[in-house]
């Protein structure tokens, strides 16, 4: 396992040669059997109680890897990745079904960005890594799964090939980069990225200038595209509507469902499977389900608390916590939230109900995501910087878990 | 009458010798710097005066920059003063806010809202009403002149300053002070603050006394050329208007500075202007220095009196702008989310005085018509229709209280679980616009690689790039690993 750095300002510098290759691999290499349903193998895998007692657990490494754990850090007892980045994780994003098998791409503050392959029986492989000159905030991958993109604070975006193994830039922003998206239209396709420099480009990565260039009110904060559509939050509770078809064109602009700073946001779908709305979370602990056109408004759109503790206790303050990620399940259209207080949530947005609350961890969750058939929730444990620098530990470990999500985020009733 | 007369004369032979000026001083100019300066002229009316007055390097750059359009400059540098603001460690916050303030009033020589001025000036304001180190430092006192000056009653800012102990050592304030009477045409309590500056002690007493003479000289001037001419406000009022050919500027609200407004010496000019053919007055009325107005006196002679003020009075009326409110009705989902009010419980105990305006709104003192025991003529402001500053600070200072007794209390709540949010708060929306945790860290960040760039780069680049090269050499160990494996496709 790699050794965390002392002082986290020198981890730019780190000479990463002991990240070893244990299976080396060609990413097109021989397929796995694609119809296998995916179990993670954890030793000690009891059905959970939803707030549940730790009894019945053995007290030996309940985890696959890693040594016997009686912190929080691993209180779900999920799989963790191996070889975690060094620092705070910013992204997570899992290889797409034209890719046989799955690979998970995180990027993280420390300024590189990681992928490892996640095998059918639980283990994950530390496969490659890329290096940008400033921590990365998103990454995604492209629809064929052969490349990755990657955005960062350095003001650049680049495009890595997984074959080769090489990156090169292929966005230049004035300030950092804070999304990136791929489209894939019938008639073009293209990256999306937003920035803090309050512009929204598009980019073919044939060429160093922008496609298109769309000036934003305030700086972007979160975005999400499923074709055609694509939604921006920005500062100030901005919050546009793009459409996508031809060309990338702003379709609305909508008044903020939340009072407070737009955190993350990400697009749901109907039935038939097109884009019809999107979940915005806050850093208030509450969410907002926003369709685009419905038919009732007022009883369509709604917004629900979350992550927030001492729910029905009003003696004590109820603290609230920011929602760092929301992500939805590619088949049963159910969301999962992730948050400042170290928790993950399941729900059902048809139904308007919790499914699932996870136990508290001693980290702050900072992004997650689903495998592209929903069988693998990912989710990271590190440091949001939501209380400031005074409570950043560098010595902390950050770690990157898999879930099962087959059956936990099965909707409550069968409306999907 | 003839003061009116006298006035017209004195503005136009203003008017006539500035044009003669221009047209000197130009042709002795070389054309370019003619045309530059002929530049900012041509757009003086959007320039919003300064005490200080405007360099005009900065102005003409400030000015081509906004036609040209090139706002990237000045975005960056927006956000650069934002995240000093945020990071900032050292003991003086203060000069961060104020270069950013002085830099912003450079910067939009109109205002206007996206420089976000009066927004920041209310926030550096008011952040550091705690700081009594600050208290009679000048850069402080300053904002505060500032503030007042974008208020819609700066004499209520400046009794609240008075009431706290902030700027009474510094001219600066007295001055001001004694202006915005002045404005008024109150002479007598222009003359009182000074002095009671003087009897202070307020530093530096020579402009001070400066001041004070020149006042008494207008005033004397004044009181010559007073004569059937009331300046009055509320006398104004309450006489008959012949018809007015040429009506005057009459100022909404309570501020009531007709325009021009000089700062010069010649800042008595209160007078209506028009051609006013007033008949000279049966009652030579001289200056309201002899006349008791009980109106006034009253109020004024309760002024000394140190009120337990919580917070500033009301700024501008701010019409645009939401102040995030506390989401009332959680459970109905419902379109009307943005609009809904924040009903103020009225406190049951107040634990603050509130502030009750002297002027106007005490019937008992206002010199009406209507039968004073019938009150509700102009009833007291409701709390919670404004949203004022005041309210603002009054509702913190509140909040600050009760933490201190004991559990914390989101404004509007009642009844309701209270609420707390586990973020920086404060880091996040500290300067005029919010940063997000990402914005905070990546400005950490920036911070500590540009002081590493520095450190490294002075004597120790040979380090640096063999750390890039084992960097290099460590991607490429990956490239080769992965290619060994046969040939990628």
């Amino acid at each position: 396992m790699l050794d965390n750095a002392v002082n986290w300002v020198e981890k730019g510098d780190k000479d990463f040669s002991d990240f070893r290759l244990t299976d080396v691999r060609r990413f097109h290499g021989p397929c796995r059997l694609y119809g296998i349903t995916f179990y993670i193998s954890n030793t000690a895998h009891p059905t959970m109680s939803l707030f549940g007692t730790t009894a019945g657990f053995g007290t030996g490494g309940t985890s696959v890897f890693g040594s016997a754990t009686t912190d929080t850090h691993n209180p779900m007892k999920d799989v963790e990745v191996t070889s975690p980045p060094d620092d705070s994780i910013s992204c997570l994003a899992f290889s797409p079904p034209t890719l046989p098998g799955n690979f998970l791409i995180g990027g993280s503050w420390a300024n590189d960005v990681r992928c490892w392959e996640v095998q059918d029986n639980g283990q994950t492989v530390p496969k490659a890594q890329q290096m940008h000159t400033g921590p990365v905030l998103d990454v995604c991958w492209s629809d064929d799964g052969s490349k990755v993109f990657t955005a960062s604070c350095d003001k650049t975006a680049k495009m890595w090939d997984l074959n080769s193994n090489q990156a090169m830039q292929i966005a230049q922003h004035e300030g950092p980069i804070k999304s990136i998206h791929w489209i894939k239209a019938p008639n073009y396709s293209c990256i999306m990225t937003g920035s803090w420099d309050k512009t929204l480009k598009f980019w073919d990565t044939r060429s160093p200038n922008p496609m298109m260039s769309l000036q934003m009110p305030e700086r972007s904060y979160c975005a999400d595209v499923v074709y055609p559509m694509a939604v921006v939050a920005t500062a100030e509770r901005g919050l546009i509507v793009y459409q996508l078809e031809n060309q990338p064109s702003e379709f609305r602009r909508i008044d903020s469902p939340l009072k407070h700073q737009h955190r993350c946001v990400a697009i749901f779908k109907d039935k038939q499977n097109k884009p019809t709305g999107f979940a915005l979370g806050s850093i208030e602990g509450r969410v907002a389900i926003h369709y685009i056109n419905p038919p009732n408004p007022a009883k369509d759109n709604f917004t629900f608390k979350c992550h927030r503790s001492n729910g029905t206790n009003t003696a004590t303050p109820q603290d609230i916590y920011a929602v760092n990620a929301i992500a939805f399940h590619p088949v049963h259209g159910t969301l999962a939230t992730v948050g400042s207080d170290g928790r993950f949530s399941f729900w059902d947005k048809d139904a308007r109900t919790k499914l699932k609350t996870s136990e508290l961890l001693d980290q702050p969750i900072t992004a997650c995501c689903f495998n592209n058939n929903g069988n693998i929730f990912a989710y990271s444990s590190s440091y949001d910087w939501s209380k400031g620098h005074e409570y950043y530990n560098p010595q902390k470990k950050n770690y990157i878990f898999l879930r099962n999500a087959a059956e936990e985020l099965k909707p409550r009733n069968k409306k999907w | 009458m003839y003061g009116t007369l006298l006035n017209m004369k004195y503005n136009l032979n203003r008017v006539i010798t500035l044009k003669k000026a221009k047209q000197v001083w130009s042709a002795t100019r070389p054309p370019a710097m003619a045309e530059a300066e002929a530049e900012w002229e041509l757009c003086k009316e959007n320039i919003q005066p300064l005490r200080r007055g405007r360099a005009i390097s900065t102005l003409t750059e400030a000015l081509s920059l906004q036609q040209e359009g090139s706002s990237a400059i000045t975005q960056r540098t927006q956000q650069a003063f934002e995240s000093e603001l945020r990071i900032y460690e050292g003991d003086d916050p203060l000069d961060v806010w104020d270069r950013y303030i002085k830099w912003t009033e450079q910067t939009f020589p109109q205002g206007g809202k996206e420089s976000n001025f009066s927004v920041l000036l209310e926030r550096a304001v008011m952040k550091f009403t705690e700081e009594k180190k600050y208290y009679n430092d000048v850069r402080y006192v300053d904002l505060w002149i500032k503030f007042a000056d974008s208020c819609s009653e700066p004499l209520d800012i400046y009794r609240y300053m008075h009431a706290q102990g902030i700027g009474l050592m510094l001219s600066a304030f007295y001055i001001a002070w004694s202006e915005e009477y002045e404005k008024r045409g109150n002479f007598r309590n222009a003359d009182t603050t000074l002095q009671d500056g003087l009897k202070c002690g307020a530093e530096p007493r020579d402009r001070l006394k400066q001041f004070h003479k020149a006042l008494q000289a207008r005033v004397t001037r004044h009181v010559m050329l007073g004569m059937g001419q009331e300046s009055d406000d509320d006398t104004m009022e309450m006489e008959e208007p012949n018809r007015k050919t040429l009506a005057e500027l009459k100022a909404l609200g309570k501020k009531k500075a007709v325009a021009p407004i000089s700062r010069g010496s010649s800042i008595v000019n209160t007078q209506p202007r028009g051609l006013q053919m007033k008949a000279p007055m049966a009652p030579v009325r001289n200056s309201r220095l002899m006349v008791f107005d009980e109106n006034k006196g009253l109020a004024e002679s309760q002024e000394p009196k140190l009120e337990s003020w919580m917070g500033p009075p009301s700024a501008r009326h701010k019409e645009n702008e939401q102040k995030p409110d506390k989401w009332t009705k959680a459970k109905l989902p419902q379109k009307t989310r943005a609009g809904l009010p924040v009903v103020m419980p009225a406190p049951a105990k107040p634990s603050f005085q509130p502030f009750v305006e002297e002027c106007e709104h005490t019937p008992a003192v206002t010199p009406c018509k209507i039968n004073p025991a019938v009150n509700c003529v102009l009833s007291a402001r409701k709390p919670h229709r404004e949203e004022t500053p005041l309210k603002r600070l009054q509702d913190w200072k509140e909040q600050q209280q009760q933490q201190q007794a004991g559990g914390s209390q989101a404004p509007g709540t009642n009844g309701k679980p209270r609420e707390q949010s586990m973020y920086c708060k404060e880091l996040l929306f500290s300067g005029a616009s919010e940063f997000c945790f990402e914005e905070l860290r990546a400005e950490r960040y920036r911070q500590k690689h540009a002081q590493r760039l520095v450190a490294s780069g002075s004597g120790q680049s040979a380090a640096a790039g063999t750390s890039a090269a084992g960097t290099s050499a460590a991607s490429e160990s990956f490239c080769a690993g992965q290619s060994s494996s046969g040939p990628s496709q």
